[in-house]
Order: structure tokens, then sequence, then C-alpha cells
């Protein structure tokens, strides 16, 4: 604890607290110049905004999808298994490798997607889904959705199988229509479970880095830069700007903390 | 399979299911999660590779490639204090860097000092290094250092000249710091008197172009700016529908690759980056007009190059997608590979010649104006080194006479000694082939005539790769400025103009 998660936030506290001199890599203490200077950068709100969207839609996606995911592969009918089984293999692969995947899949001159999207006559012949500052950070979401998807459908299908059949026995009795008891019955009995994966990757895509960092290092411009991104390029960008990346992340701790908090009060999920 | 039986191979799904039900504390949870990511994330290691568009010769073991006689014997004779030793770099994919990490074991075997090279993207390197000098942790030996941070990292290396003097019992015979190109070590290895390393490797801009869709379309091999516009967009207009453009570009918003591009308009047009009084100079008269001509390049380039560093737009040259391209001569073996589409069809010329250069005079922070921005390198031995001798043996060694021709031959890129553009054997590979040096003769012109460089500051690093290109990357994908280039670049120059201020340089 004191390792892993004390030491480096004390540090980084501190460390946000001196101004770091480009030329002569002198710090001073200056306790206001990070945090003041955070408040008027308008990249740092730019990528607050982007790091909430790329969470919510994420999110959103992933949650949507799992559920219905589940609910398709929750039988016991032959070959399921191996179908529940397939779902795990995304989650394996290293998340740069799948955004490397996507990255040539999403190319507008022979990516399999773009082309695809391309014949659908969506988008002009050649477009670059990840050069254009409207569509790349949907190209990003589309590697992340893909590859945590699976695991939304993993913890929906263990709670969905941990259900008692007896409520939905009742309901059938009842004359309640599959989705009546859907909405009725599993998606009540579900909230903790989906608060439970809500929370898990809500945290994590708050800190999103790995598919920004390889398939648009946060551009066309700053249309792709997550909070994380950006403190990545402060301090290994040339200038490395220790002080003033200690306190973005120091921000995106407070998020962290703020939105999960608020998360748990309002689906009263105790850890 | 029953379901229950599948569950229990479900990890993340069994830990998050009994974690709600509470059977499990949060403390097991979280110890056995991170158990799982600790083993996805050793899996992953494996698996990331370079993407620096060169192809190696195999001529590694052929006679060519012996090791030199004397340099083994003088190797054996100074490396007795340091075997076992071990010296690490890290280091971009570049030619010189690739067939070095081949004939590394020849000095490991003299010596018994092994050599570790790890090979990454550049911006990787940049990060690996900047987090070893932050901490002065001397977990490299030698930093490859780009040259547009020579100046940023001066503070941190050990001046080879001086180094060579002082240690006289490790200098190798006859390394002769005169035989290397005097443009390269202004342009690239010197800072403020002092050399922070050993020029190693200079890609450098020079014109490319499809012999045989300029002849076929009657165009003339351009020779300025305003008629390679011309031609990419006759060219664009003819073979648009055959899936070919006029030329490719490096425009990656946010990459160094198109700071690259644009500082080579802007000198084009008679710009420069600074002006004598240390004012950012991007945003003048010249320097938009260049820009602007950029912003018109763009049309006549796969939609692709907006999201393409140096890699993807030797892709678009190799598949046959562009027609002429200004960029670094370092792409040529590989165009002329085995494996090649388009072998033998690309030619070199001379780089673009614009508006009159703005003289030295009135540039700032050692700028150099010309028609050939030069991306070359440097090898520098780290200050915080704990084997700083090893590592020194390993410069001198990789750095050589020898070496650089036997780098030249496998790699077919551009040396940095004039011994290795005059060496026979370097000679007699320009011809069209896999590692050909038939473009050496016009790099080597073009080094001595043409070539630029950007700006020597501490902050230039952090400037090029970041405030630059990603305001670069709004203009140009249509993210902010509504296309206009003078607001985009008024932008940079008050961040600029307000860091050089906040540093006091």
């Amino acid at each position: 604890m004191i390792v892993f998660g004390l030491f480096p936030l004390v540090w980084a506290i501190i460390e946000s607290l001196y101004k770091r001199n480009a030329a002569t890599r002198k710090l001073t203490f200056d306790p206001a110049y990070n945090w003041t200077k955070a408040f008027y950068d308008d990249r740092i709100w730019n990528a607050v905004y982007n790091t909430l969207i790329y969470t919510g839609v994420a999110l959103f996606f992933q949650l949507v999808l799992g559920m219905l995911i589940a609910l398709l592969l929750d039988s016991d009918r032959k070959g399921y298994g191996v179908l529940r089984a397939l779902m795990t293999l995304p989650l394996v692969i290293p998340p740069a490798v799948t955004a490397m995947m996507f990255l040539m899949m999403l190319n507008g001159s022979f990516g399999v997607i773009a082309q695809g999207i391309i014949a659908l006559g969506l988008l002009p012949e050649n477009f670059s889904i990840l050069g254009s500052s409207n569509t790349a950070l949907a190209g990003v979401l589309l590697a992340e959705v893909w590859q945590w998807t699976p695991f939304m459908v993993l913890i929906m299908l263990a709670g969905l199988r941990s259900l008692p059949k007896e409520p939905f026995e009742a309901a059938a009795i009842d004359g309640a229509t599959p989705v009546q008891a859907f909405f009725k019955l599993t998606l009540p009995m579900m909230s903790k479970v989906i608060a439970i994966a809500v929370l898990i990757r809500g945290i994590d895509l708050l800190r999103a880095f790995d598919y920004v960092k390889v398939m648009t290092d946060s551009g066309p411009g700053t249309a792709t830069e997550t909070l994380s991104s950006y403190a990545g390029r402060i301090y290994f960008g040339g200038n490395p700007d220790a002080p003033y990346a200690a306190t973005i992340a120091l921000i995106t701790l407070i998020i962290v903390i703020v939105t999960s908090s608020i998360f748990m009060k309002a689906c009263k999920v105790r850890l | 399979m029953s379901f229950k039986e599948y569950d229990k191979k479900t990890y993340i799904a069994d830990l998050a299911r009994d974690f709600s039900a509470r059977r499990i504390s949060k403390r097991d949870f979280m110890k056995k999660v991170g158990l799982a990511g600790v083993g996805f994330s050793a899996f992953s290691a494996g698996l990331l590779g370079n993407t620096r568009p060169f192809r190696g010769t195999g001529l590694v073991g052929d006679a060519a490639f012996a090791q030199d006689a004397e340099m083994t014997k003088w190797l054996k004779d100074v490396s007795g204090p340091f075997k076992g030793q071990k010296i690490r770099y890290t280091s971009e994919a570049t030619p010189p860097t690739v067939v070095l990490d081949k004939l590394k074991g020849e000095f490991t075997e003299a010596t018994g000092i092994e050599v570790e090279i790890e090979i990454v993207p550049l911006e990787q390197v940049l990060a690996k290094a900047t987090q070893d000098v932050q901490g002065q942790l001397g977990s490299y030996d030698l930093y490859y250092l780009d040259q547009s941070w020579v100046a940023t990292f001066s503070q941190d290396t050990v001046d080879p000249v001086q180094y060579y003097k002082d240690k006289p019992d490790l200098a190798m015979p006859g390394f002769d710091f005169d035989d290397f190109s005097k443009p390269l070590v202004s342009g690239l290895a010197e800072y403020e008197g002092k050399w922070v390393g050993i020029p190693f490797d200079i890609p450098i801009f020079m014109l490319m172009y499809r012999q045989d869709v300029l002849e076929k379309h009657g165009i003339k091999v351009p020779t300025t700016p305003e008629e390679f516009t011309a031609a990419i967009k006759q060219i664009t207009e003819a073979e648009k529908a055959n899936g070919m453009y006029g030329t490719g570009l490096q425009a990656k918003s946010g990459h160094y690759s198109l700071e690259c591009d644009w500082t080579q308009m802007v000198w084009n047009e008679g710009g420069s980056i600074f002006g004598s009084d240390k004012k950012f100079k991007g945003n003048d008269e010249a320097a938009i007009r260049g820009l602007q001509l950029y912003q018109e390049w763009v049309k006549y380039a796969p939609p692709e190059s907006l999201n393409s560093t140096w890699d993807g737009q030797f892709q678009m040259m190799a598949a046959g997608q562009s027609a002429i391209v200004q960029s670094w001569d370092e792409f040529f073996p590989g165009l002329d590979a085995d494996d090649s589409k388009v072998k033998g069809l690309w030619m070199p010329a001379k780089p673009l010649v614009g508006k009159a250069l703005r003289p030295t005079s009135e540039v700032g922070f050692g700028e150099i104006p010309n028609y050939a921005h030069q991306g070359g390198s440097v090898l520098g031995l780290s200050k915080y080194s704990k084997n700083v001798d090893a590592a020194w043996l390993f410069m001198q060694w990789a750095c050589s006479k020898d070496i650089m021709v036997r780098c030249t031959l496998g790699g077919g890129f551009a040396p940095m000694r004039l011994s290795a553009f005059n060496d026979e054997r370097v000679k007699a590979k320009a011809v069209v082939g896999p590692g050909t040096t038939r473009h050496l003769d016009m790099v080597q012109w073009i080094i001595d005539n043409n070539m630029a460089s950007e700006p020597d500051m501490p902050l230039w690093a952090g400037f090029s790769n970041n405030e630059i290109p990603v305001n670069l990357g709004k203009l140009l994908t249509g993210q902010d400025f509504g296309g206009d280039a003078k607001k985009c670049m008024d932008t940079v120059a008050a961040a600029i103009d307000a860091a050089v201020a906040d540093a006091g340089l």
C-alpha cells in the first residue's frame, strides 16, 4: 500500500507544488503555479471533455452489448459453452496489439473496416477515419468496445447464472412476456452486478491511454486527447515537465474519485 | 461442458461474481485481478515490434562483412578490465541501428562486453532517454539522440572528442574525427562548441520520383515548390481513379514527422522558425505562405497522410500510391528491395529549391535554413553511465570507419564518414537492388550543399513534438482554426514565445 499507493501519491502532490524551468531543469517551490496553469489550460478542459465522452460512450456500448450478448449466451444448449469460451479471446490480446490491429483495419486505403464503411457509401473514397477530427474518437472507441465488451459479457453471464429460477417461473405462470421479465425481474436483480461492472470498467476508462496512444497519439490535433494521454505527452514529449504532468495525473485521480463516489452513492454500492 | 465447469475457467468472471456476492474480500479480489494483469502484461511484451521501413540485405556474414583484423586485436587489447560488463542503449529502428544490432556479436566476442540494444519507435526512445536523464539513472549507457534533441540532452552526455583526448589508453587508433562530414558535425553533433555525441545517421530530405509516371504524363522532374505543386495536381487528377496520388505526406497530427515537413515548407518560402531576436517566426508572411502551400499539397496526397508518419509515407511510395515525394533518403534502399512492387522505378533528385533563403544572421538558436531538412542522429555517451568506459569502447567501434562502411553495405543508408562514401565496396552497390547505394552520390551532394538544421535550444524537443505538430494537426484536419494558417501559427507563436521567455533564454 505504501509502495504502490501512498508514496507515489504523496510524491505527485509534492511534485505538483513546484515550477520547473525547461531550460535549466531547476525546480522552484511555487504551490499555485501548476494548478493555476491547469485551470487556464484549454487542453486540459478538452482532455476532460474527451475523457468523459470516451468513458460514457464506451461504457454505454459495452454495457448494452455485454448484456445483450450475455442474454444470448445464457443457455445450456450444445455449443454455447464453446461460444462463451470464445468470448474471452479478445481479453487476452494486449491492448497495444488490439490498437495496432484496428489502426490497420481503419486505414482508409486498405483497411477492411474502412473499406467496408466506404463500400456502404457512408464515407467518401479513401477517407481516413483516424485522420479526421470528426471520426477519430469513434475509431478509437471501436477498438475499446471490441476488446472490453467480452469482459462485460462474462460478468453479466456470471450474474445471470446466479439468479434464482423461482421468480421467473412465477412470472411465466402469471403470463409475463420475456421483455417484461427482463425489465421487471432480471434488471433489478442484476443491479448490483451491473453496478460493480460499470464501476470497474468506468475507473479503467477514465484512465484511457493505450488505444489513444497507439492509434492516434491524441490526434488529430487534440481530438482524442484524454487526461492520461495529455499527461503522457507533457512528460514524455520532449520537455519533461514532471510537476505539470503530476498535476494532470492528480486531476485525473480527483475525477476518478469524485465520479466513482457519486456513482457508488447513487447505486448504493459498498466496497 | 456444463456451465459450472466452464465458469471455473473464466477467471475474471468468477472473481467479479464472487466479489459482488461478497464471497471474497475486496483485498482478495484486487490481489487476484492484479495477478491476472501481470500475466496479460507479460504476454504483451513479446508482441511489439518496430515499424521503420528498413529492409536488411542479408549481407551480414559475407566476405565484405568480415571484421577488420586490426580492429579485433585492438578491442581485445583494451577491453580486459571491462569483460563481463553489459551496456545498454535504446534506439529507433534506423538502418544503421538495425545493421549494428546484427554486428554487435563481433564486438562482444572480441571484448566480452555484452551489448543490449532496445529498438522502439522514436517517441519511445525520447521517453526512455528523458526518464533516464530526469532521474540520472544510468539505465542507458548510450543515448540515440535525434538532431532535434541534441541541445536538450547536451548537459547529459560526455564530449567524445574531449574523452578521446582524456583517455588515450582507450582511444581507438585512427578513429579520425576529421573524417566526419563537416556540415554534419556542425548541424548535428555540436551544441555551444561541445560535441554532444558522434554523428550516427543522416536521413535527409531528397526528392524522389516515379520515372515511369512522370514520363507517362510528360512531366519533367520538378525543381521548385511551384513545379512540384503543378505536377502532383496533374498526377492526382489523372491517376486518382487508379489509386495513385501526386504525392504522399508524413502529416500525422502531433508527430514530429509533421513538424519536419512544415519546417521545410517554411524554409522553402524564405522563412525561418526563429528570428535573431529569439522570437518565433513561424507566423510571419513567408512561413504562412509555406504552410498554405502545404495545405494545398494535402489535397494531392492520400487522405491517410494525415494519420501517417514516415512509416506510412514509405508504405504509400512502396504501394504505388504516390508519384513524387520529398522526404527521407533512407527510404530508397527499401524501395529497391527484391520484394518491392516498385523496384527500380523510383529515382533520386535534388531537393526543391524555393525562394531565397533567410540568412543565418537573421535567425536564432543556431537554426540553418536550407532546402533539405536533415533528421540525423548522434550516439551520445551518458554522463550517468555506470559502465562509461565499456560504453565508450562500443561507441568508438560503432562509429569507426570499418563499421560505418559495413552498416552502409548492410542497409544502403547514408554514412557519416567521408571515407565510407568513397569506399569502393559502397560504390560497387550503386545499382538497382536490395540495399542499393545508387542514391548516395545525390545524398552526399545534398549534405554538402543543401543541408538545413532545426534550431538548437533546450526546449526544441518539446516544441517540435508537441506545440507545433499538435496545432498543425488541428489546422490540417479541421479540428480548429477554420483552415486559417495564420490563426494557427499565431497560437503556436504565443505559446512558444511565452515558454522561451519563461525559461529565460
